[in-house]
């Protein structure tokens, strides 16, 4: 009943705190707010004074004009096909081979996995320069595949999977192989159903990574045909020929398939995000 | 006889082992290509004047001398990228932790104040750049603010004084609701019967946090600031899209800066900056190591 043990008692004014929690989530939502707005404002209005918190009139011209002049669809089509393609394979891969680490015995196991974790601590500017020229070397820069191959798999994704695949008791394995499964009929028919809840993590973190990734695409891309949305948005920012109603509708459109994805799936984001810092 | 049964073990050891070395082979093959190679290879360019286009000339040290003690524009992005993650990694679990502490006080509405915090982690940080450079725009919504509170404008981008704290800012309100949720996360798993028995023992409200909440929270505050520091000193996309490092080399960061030699070709060069880089992160990774460590002992 008591709620004395908390800590932060100076706090007790529940007003004070409503209040504090309500003026930061404005100043949170603000700027979206502000973007949306002005995506839908016509040029003239949009610095001024003072500033115009409805867009009056509305227009969806600047939609119109980076989805007909800019292909900002052309963008999301190649964040959609490079994010989808690439988590597919982080789903098929990184299970399959934390189902090897946590659950399977052959020689060097554990020193594998051990090397495996300190190639966790290098940061990819270290080897970005390398791999930039190995998709060369490919003939795959400024094509897909530079896009989602070095992409299908990573070293966080199979950690992480091996932390849930742990948990699977050894007798349900045992029991699919007297009932003379294959280990790849283990993988299928009983670890990837019991492992979802740690797949859907993994889909999370791993979509999020890609469709927001910046630095990557934009080195190992040059035409626009390929470009993902940092990419083109980034683009449409430098470009001294676009006006500031554009950029704000490219910013919209670009942010929007996330934010949608998040507020339907909200709780899978937070379960997933916590996953990792906090063990029980 | 030796002969004979050499062969048959290694077909049992293949038959009892392959499936295994099988399900580890693609990510260990994309292991070895993508990042062990490249590690190695970007470590003999960093010894090498090297280009791209002739072939790596051999000189030893010399890239590294040149950035740490000729390079003023290299030593310059180091001071500010330091500067960017001790202002950053200050404000962005202070901001998580403040905000957490008040959502576990049984809040109504609890998810919607989360959502909102946590909205910016979602977005990519190119959009977050974006849509700051619109309101640190000259005209931008922050001046029309100021001036119609009778002040005068301010050049948050374009003031080199202020520039790199403006990139700061941006970069807190996009990312401290990781840490928003991180912490309201560990807080929720404390046992309430620590507080009943810290509130028995007399301790007031500002003791239960500092011998209760605090202790407890220290793993995730160390995990909090080992992915903090490595992200913030990697800090790119907000360079590239609001200020390409200006004015005047006052937002210039690390990874900036290497990425403008990569366009340069010079790629021993901005192979040497990358391990410097890494060289840095090792370091904060093995003295945060040190610290959880030494504090659990």
């Amino acid at each position: 009943m008591q709620t004395t043990h908390r800590p932060f008692r100076f706090f007790t004014g529940r007003s004070v705190l409503y209040l504090v929690l309500f003026l930061s989530s404005i100043l949170m939502i603000v700027p979206f707010y502000w973007t949306l707005g002005t995506s839908l404002k016509l040029e003239q209005f949009i610095f001024a004074n003072p500033p115009q918190w409805l867009p009056n009139p509305v227009t969806i011209q600047h939609f119109v004009d980076v989805l007909t002049r800019i292909h900002f669809y052309r963008y999301f089509l190649n964040s959609l096909i490079v994010a989808v393609t690439a988590t597919l394979g982080h789903v098929f891969f990184d299970t399959l081979a934390a189902y090897a680490f946590a659950k399977l015995n052959f020689p060097g196991r554990d020193q594998i996995f051990f090397l495996m974790l300190l190639g966790l601590m290098v940061p990819f500017q270290v080897n970005m320069i390398p791999l930039y020229r190995i998709m060369g070397a490919f003939h795959w820069v400024d094509t897909y595949a530079a896009l989602i191959i070095p992409n299908i798999t990573s070293i966080f994704g199979i950690f992480l999977m091996r932390q849930f695949l742990l948990s699977i008791p050894n007798d349900l394995l045992d029991a699919a192989r007297i009932d003379g499964c294959s280990e790849f009929g283990v993988f299928r028919r009983v670890v990837l159903p019991l492992a979802l809840p740690g797949v859907a993590t993994l889909v999370i973190f791993t979509f999020m990574g890609i469709w927001n990734d910046f630095l990557w695409p934009r080195i190992v891309t040059n035409s626009e045909a390929l470009f993902t949305l940092p990419v083109g948005l980034a683009q449409l920012q430098l470009k001294n020929t676009s006006n500031e109603g554009q950029i704000m509708a490219g910013t919209v459109l670009t942010a929007l398939p996330m934010i949608i994805v998040f507020l339907f799936m909200q709780r899978q984001f937070i379960e997933g995000m916590t996953a990792g810092a906090i063990k029980e | 006889m030796t002969a004979a049964t050499f062969p048959k073990s290694v077909t049992r050891f293949m038959h009892k082992y392959a499936i295994a070395y099988l399900f580890i082979a693609v990510p260990i093959l994309s292991i070895i290509l993508f990042l062990v190679i490249p590690m190695v290879v970007s470590f003999w360019w960093s010894l090498n004047d090297y280009s791209g286009l002739q072939a790596p000339k051999f000189v030893a040290l010399n890239n590294y001398v040149e950035l740490l003690t000729h390079d003023k524009i290299f030593i310059k992005s180091l001071f500010n990228t330091t500067l960017f993650v001790l202002l950053g990694m200050t404000l962005g679990p202070t901001l998580g932790l403040l905000t957490a502490l008040m959502l576990n006080q049984k809040v109504r509405f609890q998810s919607f104040f989360r959502t909102a915090y946590y909205l910016p982690v979602m977005t990519s940080l190119v959009v977050v750049s974006t849509i700051w450079i619109m309101l640190y725009n000259q005209n931008g919504l922050f001046n029309t603010i100021l001036l119609n509170l009778g002040l005068s404008r301010v050049g948050w981008l374009s003031d080199p004084k202020l520039a790199l704290l403006s990139v700061v800012f941006a970069s807190v309100w996009q990312g401290f609701g990781f840490e928003t949720v991180i912490f309201l996360a560990a807080l929720q798993s404390i046992p309430r019967e620590l507080y009943e028995a810290a509130m028995i023992d007399g301790a007031g409200a500002l003791q239960q946090f500092w011998y209760v909440t605090v202790p407890k929270l220290r793993p995730v505050i160390v995990f909090v600031y080992i992915i903090g520091i490595i992200g913030s000193y990697q800090v790119f996309d907000q360079v590239f899209v609001m200020t390409l490092g200006g004015p005047v080399y006052s937002t210039e960061t690390i990874v900036y800066y290497l990425y403008a030699k990569f366009r340069d070709l010079r790629l021993g060069y901005a192979s040497a900056i990358a391990y410097i880089l890494f060289f840095i992160l090792v370091i904060f990774s093995y003295l945060q190591w040190r610290v959880s460590r030494g504090r659990e002992d």
